[in-house]
């Protein structure tokens, strides 16, 4: 068996283990293909992306853990972070300062913690970085508030 | 009253400042301690609770009351009894108020040693807010003295000793005496706390509970009701190391606490770690992996998972050259690694 696979079933017993340690993530493999997993997160609270579940795609290339995992938003958000229209993420332990010893999980806990402590200066969204580049926390609040209202909570009626 | 606690606290801190100079250098040390003191208690309850009336065993304890503390600081690891005794010990040192209730009650009845018991309950409870109530008032000296030199991490692992030796107090006052209201009243009004709660518990468990088994030690179970919220993760005490054989009876205490976590199986492909992998220690960070995997790494990035810091390649080299040899040796003979490379 491959290392990947070995690891990847491993990470899906843990997961199936302590599903409710961690209640602001919900990871789920795809039946079919263990490369493939999907994710739903909380936004964290006291941001706006509070009260939003977003859902991220990731995919596990055959070198993992060496290799980290690609991840995206499958879910609109409006973060300085993640590129508006693909999903895709700018963090860092997603390209070079990944680390064999992270797991899915963790990458998840990484991403909740990067919604809440955006990082302006690396920009996929510009739009996003420029308001909080210039100080208009305001303004970068209330256009995440509403697409997490729009995108990432259940419509009502 | 209040004079009481302090006196308490007074002197308990020297000997508690004495442990945490010891304890502090030497974790396993103290967790020793802990098992030790937690062993003693049980032994010693036993035979003496077994053996005699609890009033004989009561005077003794103010006779006992007598003893210099310096004793106590040589010869740390001391039987519940006496710790319990000591309470009153330190008290009546100090010429506090228990001294005269005990002298005013000569009979040593077992009412007074559970109103000593309430009375002494209650101030630590004023003193300190992680100490508890009711007949235990000894083992409290010894929960505030870990508390104050702040090197009681495993607190849980001391409620379950607490438990422990409790129990076969509380079986013993079964037999003998119908426990008192009072300390349990007391108790429930500050069941916040998570001692309490385990004597509460116990209180109402104590009878039925079957003595000899060893999961009866812990306070709680996993999936106990009574569990107090405020306690800290049981997912996390598991992951700690020694929580779990902390205070398996039949044990030789100090075999098992020198254990140092080692993983069984690698962390990255999840393979498990051979006698050559789990003695194989590539990062001064301690961050162990197979050595399958380390050479993964090194041919690729070349830092270590755990701290991210480069390995330090002549360190590694030495390493390869030696384990080369059975690394071949483990590929050949093992049909999963064959399919790995």
């Amino acid at each position: 068996m491959q290392p990947s696979r070995a690891r990847l079933f491993k990470e899906y017993k843990e997961v199936q283990k302590e599903k409710a340690a961690d209640p602001d993530i919900q990871l789920v493999c795809d039946e079919s293909n263990i490369f493939k997993w999907n994710a739903l997160i909380k936004g964290p609270s006291e941001t706006p992306y509070e009260g939003g579940v977003f859902q991220l795609a990731f995919s596990v290339p055959e070198q993992y853990p060496l290799q980290p995992p690609q991840v995206r938003f499958l879910t609109k958000i409006f973060h300085p972070n993640v590129h508006f229209k693909t999903g895709e993420i700018c963090l860092d332990i997603l390209k070079n300062a990944w680390s064999p010893a992270w797991t899915l999980q963790s990458v998840c806990r990484a991403i909740i913690a990067l919604m809440a402590h955006p990082e302006a200066d690396s920009p996929l969204n510009c739009d996003s970085g420029n308001l909080l580049r210039s100080g208009d926390i305001r303004g970068y609040q209330a256009m995440a508030r509403m697409y997490t209202r729009l995108a990432a909570m259940p419509k009502k009626g | 009253m209040v004079s009481d606690s302090v006196n308490v606290s007074l002197s308990s801190a020297p000997s508690a400042r004495d442990f945490g100079k010891k304890k502090r250098t030497n974790r396993t040390a103290k967790l020793k301690q802990c098992k030790l003191d937690a062993r003693r208690e049980q032994w010693l309850s036993q035979g003496v609770m077994s053996g005699s009336v609890k009033d004989k065993g009561f005077k003794d304890g103010t006779n006992r009351a007598c003893m210099p503390l310096v004793g106590r600081e040589r010869n740390p690891p001391l039987d519940a009894l006496e710790m319990r005794r000591r309470g009153h010990g330190i008290e009546d040192n100090h010429g506090s108020i228990h001294l005269e209730s005990d002298s005013e009650s000569p009979s040593n009845s077992p009412k007074s040693i559970l109103l000593g018991g309430t009375n002494s309950g209650t101030n630590f409870t004023g003193s300190s807010s992680s100490s508890s109530g009711g007949c235990c008032s000894g083992n409290i000296t010894e929960e505030e003295e870990n508390d104050d030199d702040g090197c009681l991490d495993d607190w849980e692992a001391v409620a379950d000793a607490l438990v422990a030796s409790d129990n076969q107090e509380s079986r013993n006052s079964c037999q003998e005496q119908p426990l008192e209201d009072e300390p349990v009243e007391q108790l429930n009004s500050k069941s916040s706390t998570g001692v309490c709660l385990g004597v509460e518990n116990l209180k109402q468990e104590g009878p039925r509970m079957v003595p000899k088994n060893p999961m009866d030690n812990r306070a709680w179970r996993p999936d106990d009701a009574f569990r107090p919220q405020s306690l800290p993760n049981l997912l996390k005490q598991q992951s700690f190391p020694n929580t779990d054989r902390h205070f398996r009876r039949g044990q030789l205490p100090w075999t098992c606490s020198s254990a140092v976590s080692v993983p069984s199986s690698c962390p990255i492909c999840c393979e498990a770690l051979d006698l050559t992998d789990s003695s194989f220690f590539p990062c001064v960070c301690g961050f162990m992996l197979c050595l399958f995997c380390h050479k993964k790494i090194l041919e690729g990035d070349g830092r270590c998972p755990g701290c991210r810091k480069p390995y330090e390649h002549n360190a590694m080299e030495a390493e390869l050259s030696v384990h080369g040899h059975s690394l071949t040796l483990r590929l050949a003979c093992s049909s999963s690694m064959v399919e790995r490379s």
